[in-house]
């Protein structure tokens, strides 16, 4: 079942990505609707690893997207599913067993309707829309796609480790949010990645990172970067704000959404010490 | 858009020989203790004509992207080379630094002295019998404010 778990996450992550890739509005929707039902496979399976008191951690191999044609990806994702299929025999939970199932032939048959098209995402072009950012502006933007696109992928997989092993309905309900919260930011950072030829799957996340020990002192680190992440938004605002009203009006709004963050972890960590 | 830019955009959408090395032979930790950031290298050894020779190499980075960046460069160079030409390759890498500004150089620092501490581990191990994970400790963070402290050297079972 943990081989189940590690290649249900590879497929969700090759299907986010695509979904990213696609320039066609119903493309896009259909990859992005797979990509999130996916993701729920993943967090079912790895319930059902907890269940039977298995060992897991969020390992797994890198995932080549670089392509030129969106046919190509969805192929790759099919071929995933196929790989999965293989797998279910491992699976002695029934009813999970067959929504997967049943989910993964439907997703088969739509995944083969999706028109081809061609995929700009990797070209590094460094453009977004019709901008003319400076160098140096282009600069700061592409790292900060690049950290923070990996950072919201960090917080979500943290957010759900802690999670899928509290039983507490509010710290729950906070890490929900904060998990929405980071898909949301994920997405916009990544378009913009595709937007500008330079979309890449984040990096492997470190076991030490969401294995959390100290939960107290997570929340404060957690904190601290949050208020960190808010003065990154605000440097780049700046940095944009003369090529471009539009994306430092985006930062400054990504910016204060972080307030609500900072204040939800500070209610999670208040929470925590009463209650623990 | 330069060359290198086209290069180190390479680097932080796919980083060369990033991941976890289930079966290495050694593991060797450069890390910063103000800051938790922290780089680890996983190496797979053999012997090549008496030589020590690293057949395979993994990173991993609770760092920045900087950091993601010179690891997959640093890694890269160090794969399928001798013991000797990696301790070379990390005090060429170490002496290049000099000249660069402290908190510009903490974070390939930071990958060289954790490959130089996945090399030590190794021997150590050879050693004693007893596999050795070496930690190298910076005090520098890619942040100006900070002071740069000399490298000092950890060693833990």
């Amino acid at each position: 079942m943990k081989e189940l778990l590690i290649k249900t996450h590879e497929a969700w992550m090759v299907t986010l990505m695509a979904s990213f890739m696609s320039k066609d509005a119903e493309s896009k929707r259909v990859l992005n609707d797979f990509s999130d039902i996916l993701f729920r496979h993943f967090t079912w399976i790895e319930k059902a690893l907890i269940e039977d008191g298995i060992e897991y951690d969020y390992n797994r191999d890198a995932v080549p997207i670089k392509v030129d044609s969106l046919k190509v990806i969805v192929t790759n994702i099919i071929d995933r599913l196929n790989t999965l299929d293989m797998m279910l025999a491992m699976l002695d939970k029934e009813a999970l067993k067959f929504r997967l199932q049943t989910d993964w032939d439907y997703m088969k048959y739509a995944l083969n309707e999706i028109k081809d098209e061609e995929v700009t995402a990797f070209d590094a072009n460094r453009e977004y829309k019709d901008y003319n950012l400076t160098k140096e502006a282009t600069d700061a933007l592409t790292l900060f796609l690049f950290e923070e696109g990996y950072k919201e992928y960090e917080l979500i997989m943290i957010y759900n480790y802690l999670k899928a092993h509290s039983n507490d309905d509010y710290l729950n309900k906070i890490f929900q949010i904060l998990i929405d919260e980071s898909f949301f930011h994920l997405k916009s950072f990544a378009e913009m990645m595709a937007i500008m030829g330079i979309l890449g799957v984040p990096r492997v996340i470190h076991k030490s990172l969401y294995q959390v020990d100290d939960v107290t002192q997570f929340l404060k680190d957690g904190i601290d970067e949050e208020l960190a992440a808010k003065e990154q938004c605000k440097e780049l605002s700046d940095a944009v704000a003369k090529d471009s009203d539009e994306l430092a009006k985006f930062f400054d709004f990504i910016n204060y959404q972080e307030n609500y963050h900072i204040e939800l972890m500070k209610d999670a960590l208040k929470h925590y010490e009463e209650n623990r | 858009m330069t060359e290198m830019d086209r290069e180190i955009i390479g680097h932080m959408a796919n980083p060369n020989n990033y991941g976890r090395m289930e079966d290495a032979d050694s593991i060797g930790i450069g890390e910063n203790p103000l800051n938790g950031e922290k780089v680890i290298i996983y190496i797979n050894v053999s012997k090549k004509d008496d030589n020590l020779h690293i057949d395979d190499i993994k990173f991993e980075a609770i760092a920045c992207m900087t950091t993601v960046v010179a690891g997959s460069i640093i890694t890269n160079e160090a794969k399928d080379i001798s013991f000797e030409t990696a301790e070379e390759l990390v005090a060429v890498t170490l002496g290049m630094l000099e000249s660069v500004p402290p908190e510009e150089a903490a974070c390939s620092e930071m990958v060289a002295v954790a490959l130089k501490a996945a090399i030590d581990g190794y021997k150590l191990s050879q050693e004693s019998g007893e596999k050795q994970t070496v930690i190298y400790k910076i005090e520098q963070s890619c942040s100006p404010e900070q002071e740069f402290s000399a490298v000092e050297d950890k060693q833990e079972k």
